[in-house]
C-alpha cells in the first residue's frame, strides 16, 4: 500500500487536477452514501402534507415534493442506490464479461468465435433499449435493473479481456510458466490476470457513470426503482410533470447524478493517464 | 465493391438471427403472457382459448420458427392492446424518429468537426483546453435531465420553443419550432466527444510531409487543411460515428420520451410499460436492424472517404 502511495503513478496521477477532482467527488459520494441517516434531516420517505412543493429554504435546502417530502434527504439518500446499483452492474459484467474474455482470449478457437459471436450481436442492439425491453419483461425494481443492464454491456468487459490475454499470452514469462508445467488455471489466475488488472480498474471506474446513468434513464422510464424509492432518475421523473411551477424537484436529483458521474469519470480519465501514459494526449 | 457488399450482407445473417432469438426469448423470460394480460381473475378456458388464437400452446422452437417466417415475410404480427398490426404501428412511428436522429446527429457533426479542426490548428487555445473538460461533461449528464432542464429554459421561462408534441414535417416553421429542444437534447452531448476526437486525428495529420509539401507549393492554409488535412481524418470520424450509432438510437428512445415525440422509441416505452411484447419484439428487431444496416453503410462509406481501402 506505502509502495503504491510512493509510485511514479500516483504521483503522475496527482499532477493531474481534473483527476484529484474527480476521486474528490466519488469520495464525497461514497462518504454521503456511507452517512446518509446521519446526513438527511427528514427520512426519505416521510410525508408531510403541511409543507406540499415547498421551494427550497433554509428547513428544506432543496425544497420539497408532492407529497410534502424533503428532497435533500432523498437525493441524499439516492447516493446509496446509486453507489449500489453502480457497483452491482459493473461487478456482475467485470466478473462474468471479464471470464468469458479470460476464457476466449486464451483458449480460442470454437470457444472464441462463438463468445465473440454473441459479443457482437448484442453490440448491435442498442442496450438501453434492450435493457428496457428486458426489464420490462421481468417486472422492473432495482434488482432486475442491475441484471438487465449487466446482462446487455458485459461485452466490452469480454473485448477488453480478451484483447489483454491476446497480448500477455506471448510474454515470456508465460512461456516460462508453461514449459515449467503450470495448469491452465495457474497461468490464467497467476500470471495473466493480475497483469491485465490495470486497464480493467480504468474500464471499471469509466463503466460507473455509465451504469449510474442507464439506471437513472430506465428508472425515469418506469422500469427501474418503483415509488417510493428515492432513486435519482425516479426522482426526476417525480418533478417531471411540476417544471412549469416546480423546478426544484427535477433539478437537484439531476445534480446529483452529474456531479457522481463526472466524479468516475474525471477519476477514470486520470486513472488511464497515469497508468497507460502512451494513451495520454491522444484524445 | 459488389461482391464485398453482397458478402457483408450475408455475414450480417447469423448476426440478425441472433438479434431475433434474444427478441425472441425476451417474452419468454416474463413468464406467461396471457396471464400477464388478464391478470389472474380469468378462467381457464378463456386463457386457453387466446392461448391457441396466439399460437403460444406450441413447442417453442416451432413458435421461433413460426415468429421468424412470418417476419421475415413484413408480418411482425398484432398488437395486444391497440387494436392495429406492429407493422403498421411502426411505420406510423419511423419518420418522426428518422427525423430526430438523423437531425441530431447532422447538429453533432456540423458543429464538431469544424470545433475540432479550429481546436487543432490552433492547439492550446481556450477551445482546446476547454474541450476535455466540456467532453466529460456531457458524458456525465443524463439526456432525459437535460431535456427536462432545456424544457424549463427555453419552453417556460423563456417562452422561446414549445415543450413537447411534433408540429409538423421539418420544412415548415411549426415542425421546426417543436424539433428544436429534441434535437438539441439529442445532438448536443456527443459534441465534445467528437470535437476532441477530430482534434487528436487533426493534429497527427497537420505536419504530414504531405501537408508541408502542400504549402511549399504555395497552397494557402485553409486550402491545406480542408483539402488535404481534413480527408485524412474522416476516417477516425466515420468510426466513431458507426460506434456511436447504437447511443443514438437508445438516446432517441429517451428523448421521444421526454418531448412526447411520437416516434418509436416511444411506442417502444408505452409498450413496455403495457407488456404489448409483439409490439416490443416488433420495436426492438427493427431498431436493431437499423443499426446493423447502418454500421454496414459507415464501414462501406471508407472505400468512398479513402480509395487506398479496397474490400475484395
Amino acid at each position: 500500500m506505502i509502495r503504491f502511495f510512493r509510485s511514479r503513478e500516483f504521483r503522475r496521477f496527482l499532477r493531474n487536477r481534473l483527476a484529484v477532482v474527480g476521486l474528490g467527488c466519488v469520495l464525497l459520494v461514497s462518504v454521503v452514501a456511507v452517512f446518509a441517516p446521519h446526513i438527511a434531516p427528514y427520512r426519505p420517505t416521510a410525508m408531510d402534507f403541511d409543507s406540499l412543493l415547498l421551494a427550497p429554504s433554509t428547513r428544506h435546502l432543496m425544497g420539497t415534493d408532492m407529497l410534502g417530502r424533503d428532497i435533500f434527504s432523498r437525493v441524499v439518500h439516492g447516493s446509496r442506490y446509486a453507489l449500489i446499483i453502480g457497483i452491482g452492474v459493473v461487478g456482475l459484467q467485470m466478473v462474468f464479461g471479464g471470464a468469458l474474455g479470460l476464457a476466449a482470449g486464451y483458449l480460442g478457437g470454437t470457444i472464441d468465435t462463438t463468445v465473440m459471436r454473441i459479443v457482437d450481436v448484442l453490440w448491435s442492439i442498442p442496450a438501453i433499449v434492450l435493457a428496457l425491453a428486458l426489464a420490462g419483461a421481468l417486472g422492473g425494481g432495482i434488482t432486475v435493473m442491475i441484471i438487465a443492464i449487466a446482462v446487455t454491456g458485459w461485452g466490452q468487459f469480454t473485448r477488453l479481456m480478451r484483447g489483454q490475454v491476446l497480448q500477455l499470452r506471448e510474454m515470456d514469462y508465460v512461456s516460462a510458466a508453461q514449459a515449467a508445467g503450470a495448469g491452465i488455471p495457474r497461468i490464467l489466475f497467476r500470471h495473466i490476470l493480475p497483469n491485465s488488472l490495470g486497464p480493467v480498474i480504468v474500464y471499471a471506474t469509466l463503466e460507473m457513470p455509465v451504469a449510474i446513468l442507464w439506471s437513472a434513464s430506465l428508472s425515469f422510464l418506469g422500469v427501474g426503482a418503483q415509488p417510493p424509492t428515492p432513486e435519482w432518475g425516479a426522482l426526476i421523473a417525480d418533478g417531471r410533470g411540476l417544471i412549469s411551477f416546480a423546478w426544484w424537484v427535477s433539478t437537484f436529483p439531476g445534480i446529483a447524478i452529474m456531479i457522481t458521474a463526472l466524479g468516475f469519470n474525471f477519476l477514470g480519465d486520470g486513472l488511464r493517464d497515469a497508468l497507460d501514459p502512451k494513451f495520454e494526449r491522444r484524445i | 465493391m459488389f461482391g464485398y457488399f453482397i458478402r457483408r450482407m450475408f455475414l450480417l445473417i447469423p448476426t440478425v438471427l441472433g438479434v431475433t432469438l434474444i427478441v425472441f426469448s425476451l417474452m419468454h423470460v416474463s413468464g406467461d403472457p396471457i396471464r400477464l394480460l388478464f391478470g389472474p381473475n380469468v378462467s381457464e378456458e378463456k386463457v386457453q382459448e387466446k392461448r391457441e388464437e396466439l399460437g403460444l400452446n406450441r413447442p417453442i422452437y416451432v413458435q421461433y420458427w413460426n415468429w421468424l417466417t412470418r417476419m421475415v415475410q413484413g408480418d411482425l404480427g398484432n398488437s395486444i392492446h391497440v387494436q392495429d398490426r406492429v407493422s403498421n404501428l411502426i411505420v406510423a412511428r419511423i419518420g418522426p424518429t428518422f427525423e430526430l436522429t438523423v437531425s441530431a446527429l447532422l447538429l453533432t457533426v456540423l458543429i464538431s468537426i469544424p470545433a475540432g479542426i479550429i481546436s487543432a490548428v490552433r492547439p492550446y487555445s481556450v477551445i482546446d483546453n476547454a474541450a476535455r473538460f466540456v467532453a466529460l461533461f456531457w458524458v456525465s449528464m443524463p439526456y432525459f435531465w437535460l431535456g427536462i432542464m432545456l424544457m424549463m429554459l427555453f419552453g417556460l421561462v423563456l417562452d422561446w420553443l414549445p415543450i413537447s408534441g411534433r408540429g409538423g414535417p421539418l420544412w415548415t416553421l411549426r415542425g421546426i419550432r417543436y424539433a428544436t429542444l429534441p434535437i438539441v437534447t439529442l445532438g448536443l452531448p456527443p459534441i465534445a466527444l467528437f470535437t476532441r476526437l477530430t482534434r487528436s486525428a487533426m493534429l497527427e495529420v497537420v505536419n504530414e510531409e504531405y501537408m508541408r509539401t502542400a504549402r511549399s507549393k504555395g497552397v494557402g492554409e485553409t486550402a491545406v487543411i480542408v483539402r488535404h488535412g481534413f480527408r485524412n481524418v474522416l476516417i477516425p470520424i466515420v468510426t466513431l460515428l458507426g460506434l456511436r450509432l447504437p447511443w443514438l438510437f437508445g438516446g432517441a428512445v429517451i428523448t421521444e420520451t421526454v418531448f412526447a415525440w411520437p416516434g418509436m422509441g416511444r411506442l417502444l416505452v408505452g409498450a413496455v410499460m403495457e407488456r404489448d411484447y409483439p409490439v416490443v419484439q416488433g420495436v426492438v428487431v427493427v431498431i436493431a436492424l437499423v443499426t446493423v444496416l447502418a454500421n454496414l453503410a459507415v464501414d462501406l462509406t471508407y472505400t468512398f472517404i479513402d480509395p487506398r481501402i479496397r474490400y475484395n
